[in-house]
């Protein structure tokens, strides 16, 4: 089977531009990823675009803009994954040998819906009974705190470090660092969230030129190999679910990790769906890169900075780097690729040769999310 | 239509279709059972979850549950009136119930159904739902 690498990365830095359209917001970091790979743009031979909320077509819309069209588009909608789905689809067509150079963008425009939580789907029943994402992570964060002593402090400083972090990342949407105390009395929105626990809304594009090994090694001396894409979605379960767990996520790990043939300890950086405060904590032990009950302390030891064990999130993570939701999972992808380039300056982890990255979402009655994409990178 | 996803109620009760009364009065959720594979579930629906089968019928639910895990929403669509209080209860069938919760709550707390006002519509038309509260000791 085939190896599929990344060879160029792209990206439109987060932030709000209600003045743009989903394509404008999405073609400077298609033009970025093609450069950057250094390739012909009429040997990419098909696009796998993810969007959440963008609407119908929106490969096409961003694509039309520069004339890159005419090759199969596949638009891909799955939630907070849909960027990750669209990569692991890429992947999946390069190692099956369809094709050699392929496009993949993430591209989002939430600022269209003015201001609130993010609109969820209309048919759900919790969502018609007043459910919102913010209340179905601090019901986690409640229960977890319950179960282990978790405290708001350290809660609290999943944002100060994704927060210092975005303050290195010029294409972060947030750039101001932020201390416990703030976090803390930022405004509430639902119990224990403050509002700086909360990732921001907002829009942005990510792309990537994904192409077969032979390709990559004739294009650059760097390539990043994808040892693992994985994808999965939630079980659905209409009884008792041990919310201090993601479920998911734990399968899609083992998953990743087997396809790998790497476990935690091989991981050198991560970029992993921290939503909300909470949800990096529940990642570190869905990840092995800590035991259940012991994220507090992981945080707390220090060992998922820039500089520790685990670096995790160090582009600054959604809360930070901001989720428009169908663009994260390729901007994860931008990130871990420069870092194991060692592109990333201040904010560089030191001798990074296997990351991952990790995108979950869709919130809906019964599930613990509806998908889940993970993809283990080397190089 | 409005953007967080709430569609416009107009004086409505949410959850009407399954809320019943026992014998002796008191306010019961109806929920589903299936006759195949014995799971109960809520809210119902004509098929089962957990094993597709087509056989599930109504079911009178548990008085009483415990809360699993809440949370108390201060930023929401305008319908509603905030802060609320939302969240899971555990009943001993193994159904698991999203709900809204009044009174003095928290995880662990034993809770019983009622029915209260949870927000307005845009024309001020009040909209009540089934809640659950704690059981008086």
């Amino acid at each position: 089977m085939a190896k599929a690498a990344i060879v160029g990365v792209g990206m439109t830095p987060f932030g709000k531009f209600p003045d743009k359209t989903l394509a404008d917001i999405g073609w400077p970091s298609v033009k970025a990823a093609i450069a950057d790979a250094g390739i012909d743009p009429k040997k990419i031979e098909a696009c796998y675009c993810g969007t959440g909320l963008g609407g119908m077509m929106a490969g096409q819309r961003v694509l039309g803009r520069i004339g890159l069209t005419g090759i199969p588009i596949t638009n891909i909608e799955n939630a907070c994954s849909s960027s990750s789905t669209a990569l692991q689809q890429a992947v999946m067509a390069i190692r099956a040998g369809k094709y050699e150079a392929v496009l993949v963008i993430g591209v989002e425009k939430l600022s269209k819906f003015g201001g609130g939580t993010l609109p969820l789907e209309k048919e759900d029943w919790e969502v018609q009974n007043g459910m919102v994402m913010p209340a179905l992570y601090a019901m986690r964060a409640n229960r977890y705190m319950h179960e282990y002593g978790l405290t708001h402090e350290q809660l609290a400083r999943v944002s100060v470090k994704n927060r210092k972090n975005g303050a290195s990342n010029p294409d972060a949407q947030m750039r101001k660092e932020v201390s416990v105390e703030e976090v803390l009395s930022s405004r509430m929105i639902a119990e224990p969230f403050t509002l700086l626990q909360c990732c921001p809304i907002g829009d942005g594009a990510a792309a990537l030129v994904v192409c077969s090994e032979k390709l990559a090694r004739s294009l650059r001396t760097d390539p990043v190999f994808v040892a693992a894409s994985d994808l999965t979605s939630g079980k659905f379960t209409s009884g008792f679910r041990d919310m201090t767990t993601p479920e998911i996520t734990v399968r899609g790990a083992k998953e990743a990790y087997e396809e790998a043939g790497l476990g935690p300890r091989d991981i050198d950086v991560a970029e992993v769906h921290d939503a909300f405060s909470i949800a990096e904590l529940l990642y570190y032990e869905a990840f092995g890169f800590c035991e259940r009950g012991e994220a507090g302390a992981l945080i707390d030891a220090g060992e998922t900075d820039i500089g520790g064990r685990i670096p995790v999130n160090p582009s600054g993570g959604l809360l930070a780097k901001g989720h428009p939701i169908g663009a994260t999972g390729a901007a994860q992808a931008v990130e871990i690729t420069r870092q194991l380039r060692g592109q990333c300056g201040v904010r560089q982890v030191e001798n990074a040769k296997t990351g991952l990255i990790h995108a979950t979402g869709g919130g809906i009655a019964g599930f613990d999310h509806g998908a889940c994409s993970i993809h283990i990178l080397t190089i | 239509m409005k953007s967080d996803g709430t569609s416009t109620h107009s004086g409505k009760l949410l959850g009407e279709a399954f809320l019943s009364h026992d014998k002796a009065g008191r306010p019961q959720l109806v929920g589903a059972l299936c006759e195949a594979c014995r799971t109960a579930f809520f809210p119902p629906a004509e098929v089962c979850p957990s094993c597709a089968s087509e056989e599930v019928v109504d079911e009178p639910f548990p008085l009483t549950g415990t809360i699993y895990t809440l949370s108390t929403v201060h930023v929401a669509a305008s319908v509603w009136d905030v802060p609320y209080t939302i969240g899971y209860v555990d009943l001993p069938n193994g159904a698991r119930v999203f709900s809204h919760f009044k009174g003095d709550v928290g995880i662990g707390t034993e809770v019983e159904l009622s029915r209260a006002v949870v927000g307005k519509d845009l024309e001020g038309a009040k909209i009540e739902s089934f809640v659950f509260v704690p059981v008086e000791a």
